[in-house]
């Protein structure tokens, strides 16, 4: 039976119109290049970090004139020579590397029962206030965070005031190494609680009543059961927070007391204090490096986690 | 139409009655005076900007050049806070690029300003009326012309608690290596007023430098002894106001703004000498010809008596204009030198040498400290 207009709605005209658009504009033999347009921003982004990498890398084999302050028109690999053989360098990539795989053990370990209590508590309000004093530290910066420990742990801080009540001499809680995990760990636990909480949350309860039920004590049931399973969410959260820790900046800056250097510290130096933009540059592209490697084979050993790029089960 | 309608629209009538009148006014004055006007200046700017310390430091560039500056020329002056380092590689790359600088004139330590200078992108000074009343610390060491003019100097003195000191000044740096103040003590991040002092306590001589500073490298690897805390400005006055320091090797204007804060200071300068070094005011390449003209008027204003006292008054430095008088509280204070005896115990080496071997003091430095 022919239709009446009155019983073909004017936005089922609409959605007509615009179909024959877009078959016009988009035809359907083009339809297998729909993925690569969702893609294009991503790829543009990533585009213009490999131009800024490639800059950096040709930068990174020229040296400074300190006679006129312009980078060599010839490439030497000086600036590499120099990053492997003098010692600052060594002893701030140790540092930094040793303080970001501190931070990252200390970080899950201390994040661990802080997410499992947040998404397992039945009581709703524990859960909003753990959830409130999750999200409270992303809305202060790092910087300020910082800034706030020297408050608290200074000579004339809160901690050594209160010892002093007690009669303990003030104690150098700051500008030193343990001063500088301990930032880095306040910093990052927000981020490994945010990475964790989903894996828990995917993780059924049944399983661990089940676990229980059939004679595990809670230790058991935490190894065998909700250990293993929160893998893909603690591999997360590590590549995560050891990634932050390794590349940080104002932590060591502020709360290391200017002895305490990670290479982001050492890489701002060359840049900005000695205007030398070719070492700068290597030793940037040697903590890429770096990063990456290490990124590589924490995946290599323990799969991405939920960084994972993996289809969804079926 | 309500009442307050028809009262805004009077209102609004009136006042744009007022003010055409007030612009009309002012035109027919600019117009008569305007072609005179532009035979004599260019065309003024808005604003320039002048990039500058924070805290005491611009408060003091404030009062005593920017304010008198616009006072007398009607161009507002805005202070970019970035820091030293960080502005001077924006300033290369707009130099290099052609665009226009993102400021008008670096406020900068005359070592840095070199760096600029040999690189090619400052503007020439010489020509400003002021420099011929100025004396001969305005001229940078080491430099042709005036790509930067000195504007004052400044002393790293031995900057201490007396309470710490129970017996009396300390006479030497080597009191920063007392056993007791491990811990308590701060120099600048990148060593900067530590290497000459530290080649003359360490045994060597300054005539070595830059040749042979092993002298300077021995003490300053003896001070790391000593777990220093390690700052720049800012710092120092911070951590003698919280208790963390006893001593430090620091520009004086930090103590001092320390000490005018309550807290107990007081500064000397060691037998072995202080570093004396200057800061000055340039103008990077690139500007519109007229705003280069406004810049290098506020330079020149920035070179009279009247601006250099109100201005180094706060900062409690000494000044390259003869006449400018020392604050009471630093008459025939050793880190305020005025007569030629008083630059006896200071130590000054050319902006040139210091720039060309920067980076391998900062490397040797850093690589004692972060050991």
């Amino acid at each position: 039976m022919r239709q009446t207009p009155a019983a073909y709605p004017l936005t089922w005209r609409i959605m007509d119109g615009l179909e024959a658009f877009v078959a016009f504009a988009w035809p359907a033999r083009l339809g297998a290049a729909i993925p690569w347009l969702m893609l294009a921003p991503a790829l543009l982004l990533v585009g213009l970090l490999v131009i800024g990498l490639v800059q950096i890398g040709d930068v990174s084999f020229r040296t400074l004139d300190p006679s006129t302050y312009r980078m060599s028109e010839n490439y030497t690999i000086a600036n590499y020579q120099r990053a492997f053989t003098e010692s600052l360098f060594a002893t701030v990539a140790t540092r930094s590397l040793l303080g970001a795989l501190i931070v990252t053990v200390v970080t899950l370990v201390l994040a661990f029962p802080y997410t499992y209590l947040m998404v397992r508590t039945p009581n709703a309000m524990l859960r909003k206030l753990l959830l409130t004093a999750l999200f409270l530290p992303f809305f202060i910066g790092q910087v300020v965070r910082a800034y706030g420990w020297l408050i608290i742990l200074g000579n004339q801080g809160m901690v050594n005031e209160a010892l002093g009540l007690v009669g303990v001499e003030p104690l150098r809680l700051l500008y030193n190494y343990p001063a500088v995990l301990f930032g880095l760990v306040q910093y990052m636990l927000p981020f490994a609680v945010l990475m964790l909480a989903p894996a828990l949350s995917a993780i059924p309860e049944e399983l661990e009543a089940a676990a229980e039920s059939l004679g595990a004590n809670w230790v058991r049931t935490f190894t065998h059961v909700v250990l293993p399973l929160a893998r893909p969410g603690l591999v997360g959260a590590g590549l995560v927070v050891l990634t932050l820790s390794l590349t940080d900046f104002a932590m060591p800056a502020i709360l290391g007391g200017g002895s305490q250097d990670f290479i982001a510290n050492a890489i701002y130096d060359q840049f900005f204090r000695t205007s030398d933009q070719g070492l700068g540059s290597t030793l940037a592209l040697l903590l890429v490096a770096a990063g990456s490697l290490l990124v590589g084979l924490v995946i290599a050993l323990f799969g991405a986690g939920t960084l994972a790029l993996s289809r969804v089960r079926r | 139409m309500n009442g307050r309608k028809i009262m805004s629209q009077v209102f609004d009538r009136r006042r744009f009655l007022k003010t055409a009148a007030m612009a009309g006014a002012a035109t027919g004055v600019y117009g008569l005076n305007a072609p005179r006007a532009w035979a004599q200046e260019p065309e003024k700017p808005k604003e320039i900007i002048i990039r500058a310390w924070g805290g005491s430091w611009v408060d003091s560039l404030k009062a005593g050049v920017s304010d008198g500056f616009t006072a007398k020329t009607g161009i507002a002056v805005r202070h970019d806070l970035t820091e030293d380092n960080e502005i001077q590689p924006k300033v290369w790359a707009a130099v290099d690029q052609g665009r226009v600088p993102p400021i008008h004139i670096n406020w900068d330590t005359t070592v840095n300003a070199t760096k600029s200078a040999l690189r090619g992108v400052t503007e020439d000074l010489s020509g400003l009326s002021n420099l011929a009343s100025t004396t001969d610390l305005a001229k940078p060491v080491g430099l042709d012309g005036y790509p930067i003019i000195n504007t004052y100097g400044y002393v790293y003195v031995l900057a201490y608690r007396p309470s710490a000191f129970p017996d009396g000044q300390p006479k030497s740096w080597k009191a920063l290596l007392d056993p007791k103040l491990k811990g308590r003590i701060a120099l600048y991040n990148d060593g900067i007023g530590m290497h000459f002092p530290a080649q003359v306590a360490g045994g060597g001589k300054l005539e070595d430098i830059p040749g042979n500073m092993q002298p300077a490298w021995d003490f300053i690897t003896q001070l790391k002894g000593q777990s220093p805390l390690l700052g720049e400005d800012p710092d120092f006055t911070t951590w003698f106001q919280k208790g963390e320091i006893d001593a430090a090797c620091t520009i004086s204007t930090n103590a001092r703004e320390a000490k005018k804060n309550g807290i107990d200071i007081a500064w000397t300068v060691p037998e072995e000498g202080c570093k004396f070094d200057t800061d000055g005011l340039w103008i990077p390449k690139g500007l519109p010809a007229n705003e280069l003209h406004w810049a290098k008027e506020y330079i020149n204003h920035a070179l009279t008596v009247e601006a250099q006292q109100i201005w180094l008054d706060g900062l409690g430095l000494p000044g390259v204009v003869p006449g400018v008088k020392p604050p009471q509280d630093l008459v025939n204070d050793p880190s305020y030198p005025t007569k030629p005896e008083d630059f006896k115990n200071l130590i000054r080496v050319s902006a040139k040498i210091q720039t060309e071997n920067q980076s391998e003091w900062f490397s040797k430095f850093k690589a004692i400290m972060q050991g």
